[in-house]
């Protein structure tokens, strides 16, 4: 089962973490990779087109001659990993030994500290063993999610919610494991190869994939859902599924199994561009150009609420903003009256949609829900109780999500680097850490996490608060309080452009103004206090800070358009280093700050082409560094994951995304007996 | 000299007089006027009740005010933010000037700011969270993030008493315009005034703030305070303009036109006086309903930019936490109760006092 990615965050309609995570830049996955414009935007958009138009699949494929069969097999190719989903994980847990406790000793433990937790985590994440013995396979676990589904179909997905229904529904070729490293499950293909020359990706499909309509899954579907993808259509809007599908020059069908894909250019990351949702060919062949908007049609309405899927679950129930149900699909684990690959640990996933996050941790303690992610002040606070711990327990790991502020720096105030280091240098990690963050986080060192491979061996030092240091920098940033009114000014240049007779003329302005800024936040408890204290710490150096709670989706809005000064932010860790391009690549449309270094540009094409992994890990530690140098963000902390889990349920494992987004995730969860 | 006569006639203690005279045998309401009265010394002299700035304090030869910063950012001197001083005035005034004196408020406790370990030397931190239970350091405890409770809610008296008296100040000055002007001359001027009064009375307040706030980058409470003030004038004009048609009849308005007083002088000098009386309860009744759409803002979140040490915003604190840390709830819910009840008597006095069909002795 593939764990897609959690998508861009800006769709969110809820916020699904503590402090809203924008997890926008995601592992390497097609359909959550960034998107030059909202779905809602394109939609509307299409609406004042033709749209009568006529369908032509694939009219946007460059022409291309494939190869033929002989021909492909001249090339060098390389045979990449292809194992068993948990073969990964069941590896390092081998490798990690037996567990210090029992897990009957684990769930009488409360958690209080670091210890309890790497205890009851050691005795708890023990996966099933390999023939499913004390696993409690007619079991039904209840999930929680914050948010409602946009659209079953894959193509369209883009909310967290969305990626939870894609893994446990969805097809995709490869998967990555809990260190991120991608690999071709060997439930789903037989083999993935790479030619040397890094143009090609050469995946052979097991023939025993069935569609949840009984139809075999083939390779004509891949290409098939290539060419629907790479389809210029008015009304056909996917702007996420195709930016990455755009790195492909072809997709190629060979036979029933064998699916070549060709790449526009080699790059150390080209396995990204595999990784597109599947459509089933004989279902969307008839109906996709009958209505290419793939949302208006009857047999397409119908589709939305009982889609044709290839995934160890199918849906079977949909209650919009209550809940969803997916089933165990027999024909996923039996194919012509045998066993063929490893039983899906329940027969029904019901996912609950519960916004009010004291809401869901009320459910949680009655049973009613069996798993939830916690906020940290829920996890210090709310869950220590017998109450909580009567049916649950609770445990946390690092992620490699981090949050900041990003300074814009197209506003007067943040185009000088010493500025923003004078920034990161007033800000109090003290208290942030300990009394905000309620100790439960680690001070962030910059855009990659230092457990990370990527991080550099030389990585800087967490900043500590230095206000004769913040005020040394504005002075000689040239901030200073020239009438005396105990805050900073400036004379700062103003371009004003004016239209003179017709022409447009440019006229600089020399003006004196305050240091004086909005610092728009999230309207979150955490996010407020977190900027006043930023407000705080920057009025002992004469700098006037507004705090300004922002709702999510203005915030992303301001954040697009760039219009504002300076902001809270987060972002989840890619799968790949190389994903961070998209937000501090300059021009790139999530580089809110507009931040821009043309070495870091270099280096990140320079990476992107990089095929030896110790050389690709100096240059992003290098673009690490550099970066550091130039401060485009105050950087604050990375967040861990707390999640509550059922008692009954056992083999959650942590990845730097988290205990499910990953393979296998979700998927080696089990319950033992059955759930309350 | 010839003895005129001893007899005269009882002298009319006047309307006002009388009114007050009927107020006071009404004891819950003069209660209620003391506890306001007493909110009102509170919310003036907040900043010397609780806070971290000296009241008073010489520095350098010179005497200064710091704690008027606490009104005002830029009525602090800024020489101790030259000498560095600003804004850790207890640890390190003596520092900079050994012949420095300064007094301190009552509680050194800022509404603020979490005051941390040695901010008044020797003394911890403030405690947060949970932990953060009503102590001898903290009176009414401390919010999640270490802010005292009670700086906070004697700051917090400034807001809801300006609140209070600003909007219903600006809704009091144009709903008796309105209602003035309408209620004197009538005829079309009257039926435009009223659609006026009629279109005004539809736009929902909290709406209007929702909108105001989403535009803003920098809300304060003043902004809270014009748009409350700006909409909730309807009730007031049209009592006003009932008040000015009766007495637009009276003779006393007959024989100030017939000596040829402008219309304004009779407006204002001779018919609202007259009129006031009612006029007064509705204020009254909507000094408290502004305090509750304050808090209920700050409740939701859309009050003035944090930090904003409001009522409401401490019950938004304690909403979270309600089984742990009960001080956020209590207090604060407490101190808003209390002000809207006061002000309701107040009013309920008011009405009673005024209205002279309910007065006991006129049977």
């Amino acid at each position: 089962m593939s764990f897609s990615p959690r998508p861009p965050a800006r769709l969110l309609a809820t916020p699904p973490v503590w402090i809203v995570a924008l997890v926008l830049v995601v592992a390497g996955c097609s359909r959550s990779e960034p998107v030059a414009q909202p779905e809602e935007e394109g939609a509307a958009g299409a609406e004042s087109e033709s749209t009568d138009e006529p369908f032509k699949l694939g009219n946007a494929v460059e022409p291309f001659d494939p190869p033929s069969r002989d021909e492909l097999e001249q090339v060098e190719w390389i045979d990449r990993p292809v194992i068993a989903s948990d073969a990964s994980l069941r590896a390092a847990k081998e490798a990690s030994g037996p567990p210090e406790i029992t897990a009957a000793e684990a769930l009488k433990m409360h958690n209080d500290s670091a210890e309890d937790n790497r205890k009851i985590l050691g005795a708890l994440s023990q996966l099933a063993p390999e023939d499913g013995a004390g696993v409690d396979y007619d079991a039904t676990i209840v999930r929680h999610v914050t948010g409602d589904i946009g659209s079953t179909n894959p193509l369209f997905a883009s909310s967290v919610t969305d990626a939870e229904l894609g893994d446990l529904t969805s097809f995709s070729p490869l998967s990555f494991d809990q260190n991120l490293e991608y690999f071709g499950p060997a439930e789903r293909i037989v083999s993935w190869q790479s030619s040397a020359d890094g143009t090609m990706d050469r995946i052979v499909l097991r023939d025993d994939l069935v569609w949840s309509d009984g139809k075999p899954l083939t390779a004509h579907d891949i290409e098939f859902t290539f060419r629907a993808i790479m389809t210029d259509h008015p009304l056909l809007v996917i702007p996420a599924v195709r930016s990455d599908v755009e790195h492909l020059k072809a997709v190629v069908a060979y036979d029933d199994q064998t699916v070549v894909y060709f790449h526009k250019e080699p790059t150390a990351v080209a396995y990204k561009n595999v990784l597109f949702p599947v459509l089933p060919k004989h279902v969307y062949e008839k109906t996709l150009p009958e209505d290419p908007s793939m949302r208006r049609s009857a047999a397409h309405s119908d589709l939305e609420d009982h889609p044709v899927s290839c995934g160890p679950y199918e849906l079977t129930k949909r209650k919009k903003g209550e809940e969803f149900v997916v089933r165990r699909r027999e024909s996923w684990y039996m194919h012509d009256g045998r066993q063929v690959r490893p039983k899906p640990y329940f027969a029904e996933v019901r996912v609950k949609i519960i916004e009010d996050a004291n809401t869901a941790l009320l459910a949680l303690r009655e049973g009613d829900i069996h798993s939830m992610e916690l906020r940290a002040e829920q996890w210090t606070s709310q869950t220590n109780d017998e109450r909580f711990y009567r049916l649950n327990t609770k445990v946390y790991g690092t992620e490699w999500t981090e949050f900041h502020f990003v300074w814009n720096q197209q506003t007067p105030y943040f185009k000088d680097s010493r500025v923003r280091w004078a920034m990161t240098y007033a800000f109090d990690y003290n208290e942030l850490l300990n009394v905000i963050c309620r100790g439960l986080y680690e001070q962030s060192v910059g855009t990659y996490h230092p457990a990370s491979w990527m991080f550099p061996h030389d990585g800087p030092e967490p900043v500590k608060q230095d206000l004769q240091r913040a005020k040394a920098l504005l002075d000689e940033a040239g901030w200073i309080d020239s009438d005396g009114d105990g805050f900073r000014d400036k004379e700062v240049e103003f371009e004003i452009k004016e239209e003179v007779d017709g022409e447009t003329k440019t006229r600089i302005v020399r003006r004196r103004i305050p240091f004086e800024f909005v610092l728009m936040t999230y309207s979150s408890e955490s996010g407020i206090q977190a900027a006043t204290l930023m407000k705080e710490c920057l009025d002992r150096i004469g700098v006037i800070c507004h705090v300004k709670p922002t709702e999510f989706a203005a915030m992303q809005e301001a954040n697009l358009e760039k219009s504002f000064d300076a902001c809270m932010g987060g972002w989840g860790a890619g799968a790949d280093p190389d994903t961070n391009v998209n937000i501090f690549g300059t021009g790139a449309t999530r580089n809110y700050g507009s931040y821009s270094n043309s070495e870091v540009d270099r280096l990140f094409v320079e990476g992107r082409k990089e095929f030896d992994p110790e050389k690709r890990a100096a240059i992003y530690g290098r673009i690490h560094n550099l970066m550091w140098e130039d401060q485009p963000y105050t950087w604050l902390f990375y967040r861990s994951g707390f999640f509550a889990f059922n008692k009954r349920l056992r083999g959650y494992n942590y990845s730097p995304r988290g205990p499910l987004s990953y393979s296998p995730g979700f998927e080696a969860i089990y319950a033992t007996g059955a759930l309350p | 000299m010839t003895k005129t006569s001893t007899i005269s006639p009882p002298k009319s203690s006047g309307f006002w007089r009388e009114a007050w005279h009927r107020y006071r045998k009404r004891r819950l309401s003069m209660l209620a006027l003391a506890f306001v009265g007493m909110l009102a010394v509170v919310a003036i002299a907040a900043p010397m009740i609780a806070g971290t700035k000296p009241i008073v304090c010489r520095f350098q030869g010179h005497i200064y005010f710091p704690c008027l910063g606490y009104y005002n950012p830029s009525w602090e001197n800024p020489i101790f933010r030259a000498a560095d001083v600003y804004p850790d005035y207890a640890a390190k005034l003596k520092q900079a000037d050994p012949d420095s004196w300064a007094v301190y408020p009552l509680v050194f406790q800022d509404p603020y700011h979490r005051v941390r370990a040695d901010e008044w030397p020797g003394r911890p931190g403030n405690p947060w969270g949970s932990e953060g239970t009503p102590s001898a350091q903290n009176y009414f405890g401390t919010t999640n993030v270490g802010y005292d409770v009670f700086a906070q809610m004697v700051h917090g008296t400034q807001i809801a008493m300006s609140v209070g008296f600003v909007s219903m100040g600006i809704a009091a000055l144009i709903g008796i315009t309105v209602g003035a002007l309408a209620g004197y001359f009538g005829g079309w001027v009257d039926i435009l005034l009223s659609r006026l009064i009629e279109v005004v009375m539809c736009v929902p307040t909290l709406v209007l703030i929702l909108v105001l706030v989403a535009f803003l980058d920098n809300v304060t409470n003043w902004h809270l305070m014009a748009v409350i003030g700006c909409v909730s004038w309807t009730g007031i004009a049209r009592l006003t303009r009932a008040e000015f048609l009766k007495l637009k009849q009276m003779e006393f308005v007959a024989a100030a036109r017939a000596v040829g007083a402008s219309p304004l002088r009779i407006m204002f000098r001779h018919m609202l006086r007259n009129a006031l009386a009612p006029v007064l309860v509705p204020i009254s009744f909507g000094i408290a309903s502004a305090i509750l759409v304050e808090a209920s803002l700050s409740f939701l979140g859309f009050g003035a930019s944090p930090p904003n040490p409001s009522w409401g915003t401490l019950l938004h604190a304690g909403q979270n936490d309600i089984e742990k840390m009960w001080w956020l709830i209590v207090f604060p819910g407490v101190a808003i109760f209390l002000t809207v009840l006061a002000y309701n008597l107040i009013g309920e006095g008011l009405q009673e006092a005024t209205d002279p069909r309910l007065r006991q002795d006129s049977h």
